[in-house]
């Protein structure tokens, strides 16, 4: 059994507002190590490896970037060494809060890095496009089509270079790229014509939608009403800088008018699903751990004094402070991994110990 | 089921018609079969049962059309999909979606088919094409005649009553044409599906189908009958039916099978297989114990061999046996990870790709790789300059290679054939010793197949080294002297050209095939031996 889709994506939304709210290293390695359990849970799929490489090159990406912190930050009582003051921008005490400083900053990166990969390998960015409302139907496809038009262009980019290399093609100017680049273009827009072709006699071509002009009219009004609502709210909000009752209350009306133009615009699509993905309670249970996770941190960052900020430059102490509440709040993340393992049919000799919610 | 009367159509900014006052019928669960030269027609008559023209391509039409008592001129391609279904060239181009089982479902969630309808019919397709353990598979990881059996079911699922196919397997190698066109045999006797086919290689199909239309082009008429008779009247045909009509035989065989029915064909005796010339010199290319593997999965493993000039080899094999690898090898686009090449006695290693590719020509399968220029002639031109050679004139080689009259004209706009050809004249330009040519005859006609032997057989006259990667057997046994077979990165078989042959079921022409002695390759090789 496979997780639904909408599931993983509040859980990738749940993981990644929680990282981007905190610097606190102790909540950031809960939510590294949480999302890092789903993603080894997961990752059956061949596409893992693409991705731990992307990962392997953050990893050092972040590595890199410490000591450039360090150079340039020079506040600190912990004195690792001393560079001359003349020396311009890196002159000066080089600290150690600097680098915590510097590490923190990357680790959040990186977790958000790691939350990205493991959504990818969990989720297939068919399913992905699948769940766009019919209402945007033209643009999934497009991107659908995208997706797969990608890797063929960069093949027949590949075999374009080998033959003109082999032809005695060099690159010495830029009117060099005229042999590359032509062939690349007319066989896309070759290819590109073939396609709509096959797609017209496929039945493709058009919008599908059965409604009257009245009703897409009516339609378009409420959008466009949603869309002026919205503009007008945050105008008003970037005036007054602060947020009113009422202007809540129009910012919900303005989301609600928008909602039921999609709604009723993905209802005229005649379109059928095949094999809808079903809801599960466990899908429920997810969802349930990525908005416990969420609210916890939007929660902590509310009441305030929950150490989410991580300074650790004076009068502030080197060590990172910690709230238990919001740290046991991040494990949540990690049910995702604990139900691939309940599920799984021969369960994998894994970790099983670490991530366990209490 | 189908009816077409005087049917006119001009392309727009055409001045002739391609279609000239057409008018014919196809019954209900016919396997027809179009045949003719590049350029006649048969695309746009297969493009006019759907309405794709003229509705997507403009242009002029008149008089009638009725699929399934349907306008389709009327009608648009879109309202059409439902009774015509179409699958085209290029399995590439067809989908739209990733994996196997979203895109069979792609159209009928498109046209609102209820859920259960859609279980059902895609288990159906799945069985009818023999694809079910692709479901789950992504596309790109398909061979070509897996995609082009996807691209069949997308199309049944929704259930179309006539199913048009452009060269469907034009692209193809053959086991993977052969794989589809059993798929096609089977609607069409299984499920009584009505089947219209164009096809360059005939020798594929002709045995399946009940009909046979050859467009002539050029404004010709229709020949419109049975396989038999049509293949009486055509100007090119299969070397069975060619060498049926030369002997007589009266039908004219399809299969090798029918053909053995006849009497055996008085030829003379065996006066001893001819002396083969002394291999002189310096080979041309030497390969010894070559290895490389892609990433840990060996491509080659271990491949010894030697071509002198003068000499046509063909280079066969499976697809991913390693035929791709080996030519890359011979050009410095690869580097042997152990063993050496030696390409006019330099290796390869040693030597710059600049250096070497002076000595070698690249023929690449997709001649659109290459062709960028206005001109025919620039393209000539820049391969001249891009080997630092002084400019020179075309006219000859053009000529030679019958392109004399192109000259001027944009390459795009030219034939498979022509494009496949001034792509040789580009490469031929730099003049090189040793020539490549990787699936040059994929799409061309029996006309352009013919032309091509023909320049090949001037190379070999001139002492070049010739190689051709190909799955094309006639081809080899009308050009090659020589035929290296490989498999798993490894060789399998390496001798003249009949030998090879005669000892392969496979990889045999259909001469070979029928007379089982390795004398006799082409239709000629047996009419000269004919008492």
């Amino acid at each position: 059994m496979r997780l639904h889709p909408i599931s993983w994506v509040m859980w990738a939304l749940g993981a990644a507002t929680c990282a981007l709210l905190t610097r606190n290293p102790l909540y950031l390695v809960r939510i590294g190590l949480s999302a890092g359990l789903v993603m080894l849970t997961a990752g059956t799929r061949t596409q893992a490896r693409s991705w731990q490489q992307l990962l392997k090159l953050g990893a050092v990406v972040w590595l890199v970037t410490i000591p450039f912190n360090a150079l340039m930050l020079h506040a600190g009582k912990h004195v690792l060494l001393h560079l001359p003051q003349t020396w311009p921008l890196i002159g000066g005490n080089i600290t150690l809060e600097a680098v915590l400083f510097g590490a923190a900053a990357g680790l959040a990166l990186w977790v958000l890095l790691l939350i990205f990969s493991a959504f990818n390998i969990a989720l297939d960015s068919s399913e992905l496009i699948r769940l766009i409302p019919p209402a945007f139907y033209q643009v999934g496809l497009i991107t659908s089509i995208g997706l797969t038009y990608v890797p063929q262009m960069l093949k027949s980019s590949l075999e374009i270079r080998e033959a003109q290399r082999v032809r005695g093609h060099r690159f010495r100017s830029w009117r060099d790229t005229t042999p590359l680049v032509m062939p690349l273009v007319t066989s896309s827009l070759e290819r590109a014509m073939q396609l709509a072709e096959s797609m017209e006699a496929r039945g493709f071509g058009g919008s599908g939608q059965e409604q009257t002009t009245r009703q897409q009219l009516f339609n378009s009004l409420l959008a466009l009403c949603g869309m002026a609502l919205l503009v007008a709210v945050l105008g008003i909000q970037l005036w007054l800088r602060q947020y009113p009752w009422w202007l809540v209350g129009l910012f919900v009306l303005a989301l609600g008018l928008l909602g039921m133009a999609i709604l009723r615009q993905s209802r005229a699509a005649r379109r059928s699903r095949y094999r809808p993905r079903r809801w599960h309670s466990v899908d429920t249970l997810l969802t349930a751990g990525a908005l416990i996770a969420a609210a916890s941190m939007l929660a902590a960052r509310i009441v305030g004094g929950t150490h989410l900020q991580y300074y650790p430059f004076p009068p502030n102490g080197l060590l990172p402070g910690f709230t238990p509440w919001v740290g046991v709040a991040m494990l949540f993340l990690a049910l995702p991994a604990l139900v691939s393992l309940a599920l799984a049919p021969a369960p994998p000799s894994r970790r099983t110990e670490e991530g366990v919610p209490q | 089921m189908i009816t077409l009367e005087h049917l006119t159509y001009t392309y727009p900014q055409a001045s002739q018609p391609v279609l000239n006052d057409l008018s014919l019928e196809i019954d209900d669960g016919d396997f027809v079969l179009v045949a003719g030269p590049s350029g006649s027609g048969k695309s746009t008559l297969l493009r006019c049962l759907n309405g794709l023209v003229p509705h997507f391509y403009g242009g002029h039409l008149t008089g009638s059309v009725r699929v399934a008592g349907v306008n389709p001129v009327a009608e648009s391609p879109r309202r059409m999909a439902g009774i015509v279904g179409m699958v085209f060239q290029d399995p590439e181009t067809q989908f739209v979606v990733d994996t196997v089982e979203s895109e069979l479902v792609f159209a009928m969630e498109n046209a609102n088919v209820p859920p259960a309808d859609m279980r059902r019919r895609v288990e159906e397709v799945l069985d009818q094409l023999n694809i079910t353990p692709l479901r789950q598979r992504r596309i790109s990881t398909l061979s070509g005649g897996e995609k082009q059996r996807v691209a069949i079911a997308a199309i049944l699922t929704l259930r179309p009553q006539v199913l048009v196919l452009d060269e469907p397997t034009s692209q193809l190698d053959p086991q993977a044409a052969e794989e589809v066109l059993i798929a096609l045999r089977q609607l069409n006797t299984d499920l009584g599906m009505t089947i219209i086919l164009s096809e360059h290689r005939l020798e594929r199909v002709v045995q399946f189908a009940d009909r046979l239309l050859y467009l002539p082009g050029q404004g010709g008429d229709l020949i419109d009958g049975t396989p038999q008779e049509v293949l009486r009247h055509m100007p090119a045909v299969p070397p069975l039916a060619d060498l049926g009509r030369q002997v007589g035989w009266r039908p004219l065989p399809l299969t090798i099978r029918e053909a053995r029915r006849y009497p055996p064909l008085p030829l003379k005796a065996d006066t001893g297989s001819p002396a083969q010339p002394e291999r002189a010199g310096e080979p041309a290319i030497r390969i010894e114990k070559l290895h490389y593997a892609y990433g840990g999965t060996p491509a080659l493993a271990g491949i010894d061999l030697q071509t002198w000039g003068g000499k046509v080899v063909a280079l066969m094999g499976r697809n991913g046996s390693g035929k791709s690898t080996l030519l890359k090898h011979l050009v410095g686009l690869l580097s042997p990870q152990s063993g050496r090449v030696l390409v006019m006695g330099q290796d390869t290693r040693k030597v710059d790709t600049e250096e070497l590719v002076k000595l070698v020509g690249y023929v690449p399968q997709n001649p659109n790789s290459l062709l960028f220029a206005d001109t025919v002639a620039d393209e000539l031109a820049f391969t001249r300059r891009a080997h630092s050679l002084p400019d020179h004139d075309p006219g000859e080689l053009l000529k030679a290679l019958h392109l004399g009259g192109l000259r001027e004209r944009y390459p795009r706009d030219l034939s498979v054939g022509e494009r496949q050809r001034v792509a040789l004249a580009a490469i031929l330009a730099a003049e090189p010793q040793i020539i490549l040519l990787d699936e040059p005859t994929r799409g061309l006609d029996y006309a352009q197949k013919g032309l091509l032997e023909e320049i090949l057989h001037a190379e070999k006259r001139a002492g070049h080294c010739v190689i051709v990667v190909t799955h094309d057997v006639e081809l080899a046994a009308a050009c090659a002297d020589r035929v290296v077979i490989l498999a798993d990165g490894q060789v399998i078989e390496d001798g003249p050209t009949g030998a090879v042959m005669a000892r392969s079921l496979v990889f045999s022409s259909q001469m070979v095939k029928l007379l089982r002695d390795e004398r006799y390759l082409t239709v000629p090789d047996v009419l000269r031996d004919l008492a």
